[in-house]
């Protein structure tokens, strides 16, 4: 017989109670994955879009609500392209377009004739042809949702095009959408003489972060971004969405400590005189706290497992939505499983805190005469 | 006459803010292998004094000095409860969840034994006392005689020098507490026990070396008085 032992029989004499506790602090930490995950994976595809094709760093109009609302003026582009130090500035507008059941399907705008140097892969057709004002590459998956192959004629955001290519480039967010020249695109947004960003290859040789630092210093109204961390410099979705994670975070941590608290103050009377047997064989309090303690940290940690496997079960099935599947892949880091283990640890000893003291602070006689 | 283990002086202790009065001025003295049976009146303090000998209390007067062991308000009595007395309750204290076995293990967790000398230590014990075979019974599936011999395992699993039984067969019926009372005796015998027991009844007190009767929480003039290990001829009254 050991501590351990004690410990899970104690937590199994009342099955019900503590089946219901664990569920409880499961879905809390379940929320906490499937919010996590989603919000890291979204991270993760915008990340890899600033340096998409293998760009040094993305530039962007510094402040905007959403990507696809920001907005560099071609003057800016232009100027960016002519640097020195700059070998190529590929600029293109993105629009959230309607199409068929889809409201989020993603259209790129690229002027053609900057496509031969984009490291994309067709898989079939040919590239846009310059001039040509109706014509589309689509993505794989783009390709897969739309049932349209080389040839068809699809209608994208309200306006027909022919399908000249597949490609892949790798890069979710792409790979799901489709490319049409820029001109048209402009058009269909009605964002004239604008793109969304440009894409920046630094010559050879030159430092990425000092050239980014130069274009931010030179155009105070773009920001720069080299990392995925950066990227909420021009999407401030991703700060609200960080907020809403910590906010449900300490929710469910809050809930869950008063969770376990009941659980265990009611675990911890029925049994006082228990605990004044335990005291009067001879048991130091610090024994009796560490018993209490991992009594709740292990209702919580097997909370914390149930909840991990909930929450990847939510965010998988959030994906069977075509729309969302579209932009986002659920990204499990350590960072999304460490927080939900952090969450199952702070509720445990919050909620073990009071009863545990209390059991500690109690004479082994006035534990043994409670009734 | 062998070495004093118990000293109770001059010792009070009241409940209720002082409406009860439990104990007023005990003494006792309690010699190394005696066996002492504590009688009186309900509410006399013969529990009382047992609690406070057991460290499960503290005196509001007067002191108490158990084999070397001053036990003074403010002393951090965990050792002391865990070595050097065993404690065996009118009903048994068992925890429900645990086997006779693992029951019998609880105070040793505080030994730093390894898994398996608690093991052996606890079987060890419970065929002393009669219970080989039933290490994995739970106290539900044990009768009332076998919990109170599992309680006597676990009161001596640290091998105190000293067992403290308050109305140890109080809950049996006659035949058990026949058993239970010859057991304690034996143990007392081969492993030179002090066995201090509380008790109501005065054949079971007839057993003991010396008879202290207590009286409204003091110890009354004493009947009679043996050297350990002499057969009673006379009841205390």
């Amino acid at each position: 017989m050991t501590l351990t032992t004690l410990v899970f029989k104690n937590l199994f004499r009342q099955r019900v109670r503590t089946l219901l506790t664990v569920l409880g602090i499961a879905i809390g930490v379940a929320t906490v994955v499937a919010l996590g995950s989603i919000t890291e994976g979204l991270k993760g595809s915008s990340g890899e879009f600033i340096r998409a094709g293998g760009a040094d760093f993305m530039v962007a109009q510094a402040g905007a609500s959403d990507l696809s609302f920001s907005a560099v003026s071609e003057s800016d582009w232009r100027a960016i392209a002519a640097r020195p130090e700059v070998d190529r500035a590929t600029g293109f507008l993105l629009e959230v377009a309607d199409v068929g059941s889809n409201p989020f399907f993603l259209l790129f705008g690229y002027e053609p004739e900057a496509l031969p140097d984009e490291p994309i892969e067709l898989v079939a057709g040919r590239l846009l042809a310059p001039g040509a004002a109706h014509e589309a590459l689509l993505g794989g998956e783009g390709a897969q949702a739309l049932g349209a192959e080389v040839g068809a004629r699809v209608e994208l955001d309200h306006t027909r095009f022919d399908v000249v290519g597949i490609y892949r480039t790798g890069e979710q967010w792409r790979d799901s959408g489709a490319i049409v020249p820029l001109k048209t695109a402009q058009e269909l947004a009605s964002k004239t003489d604008v793109v969304t960003a440009v894409h920046v290859w630094v010559v050879d040789g030159m430092d990425a972060h000092e050239v980014a630092v130069a274009i931010e210093r030179e155009h105070p109204q773009l920001a720069a971004l080299e990392e995925p961390a950066d990227y909420g410099d021009v999407d401030q979705g991703f700060k609200i969405l960080d907020a809403a994670n910590l906010a449900i975070s300490l929710l469910a941590l809050g809930i869950g400590a008063i969770g376990v608290m009941n659980t265990m103050i009611m675990s911890v009377f029925e049994r006082t005189r228990e605990i004044g047997i335990l005291r009067a064989v001879g048991w130091r309090g610090s024994r009796i706290l560490r018993m209490i303690f991992l009594e709740s940290l292990t209702l919580c940690l097997i909370a914390v497992a149930i909840g991990i496997v909930f929450g990847a079960i939510a965010s998988r099935a959030v994906l069977l939505i075509p729309a969302i599947s579209s932009f986002l892949v659920p990204s499990y880091s350590l960072d999304v499983f460490g927080r939900a283990i952090a969450v199952g640890v702070v509720v445990a000893m919050l909620g073990a805190l009071y009863p545990a003291v209390r059991a500690v602070r109690l004479s082994p006689m006035e534990a043994l005469r409670y009734e | 006459m062998s070495e004093r283990v118990i000293c109770v002086r001059s010792v009070s202790k009241s409940f209720d803010d002082g409406r009860i009065v439990a104990l007023d001025g005990m003494d006792l003295d309690v010699a190394e292998g005696e066996f002492v049976a504590i009688v009186g009146p309900s509410g006399c303090g013969k529990s009382t004094l047992l609690h406070l000998i057991a460290a499960l209390d503290e005196p509001d007067d007067g002191s108490i000095e158990v084999a070397g062991h001053e036990l003074a308000s403010g002393h951090d009595l965990t050792h002391y409860r865990a070595r050097h007395v065993g404690m065996i309750f009118q009903l048994h204290n068992l925890l429900p969840t645990l086997t006779a076995e693992e029951n019998v293990q609880v105070p040793m967790l505080e030994l730093g034994l390894s898994r398996r000398e608690r093991r052996f230590r606890a079987k060890q014990l419970l065929s002393a006392v009669g219970l080989s075979g039933r290490e994995h019974s739970r106290p539900p599936e044990l009768s009332g005689g076998e919990r109170q011999r599992v309680a006597i395992a676990r009161a001596l699993a640290n091998e105190p020098p000293i067992l403290l039984a308050d109305e140890p067969t109080g809950s049996l019926d006659s035949e058990a507490g026949q058993r239970v009372l010859e057991l304690l005796e034996e143990l007392r015998r081969t492993r030179g026990l002090s066995l201090l027991l509380v008790t109501h009844d005065t054949d079971i007190a007839r057993r003991a070396d010396r008879i202290v009767r207590m009286l409204d929480g003091r110890a009354a003039p004493t009947v009679r008085e043996l050297e350990p290990g002499r057969t009673p001829t006379r009841a205390v009254a």
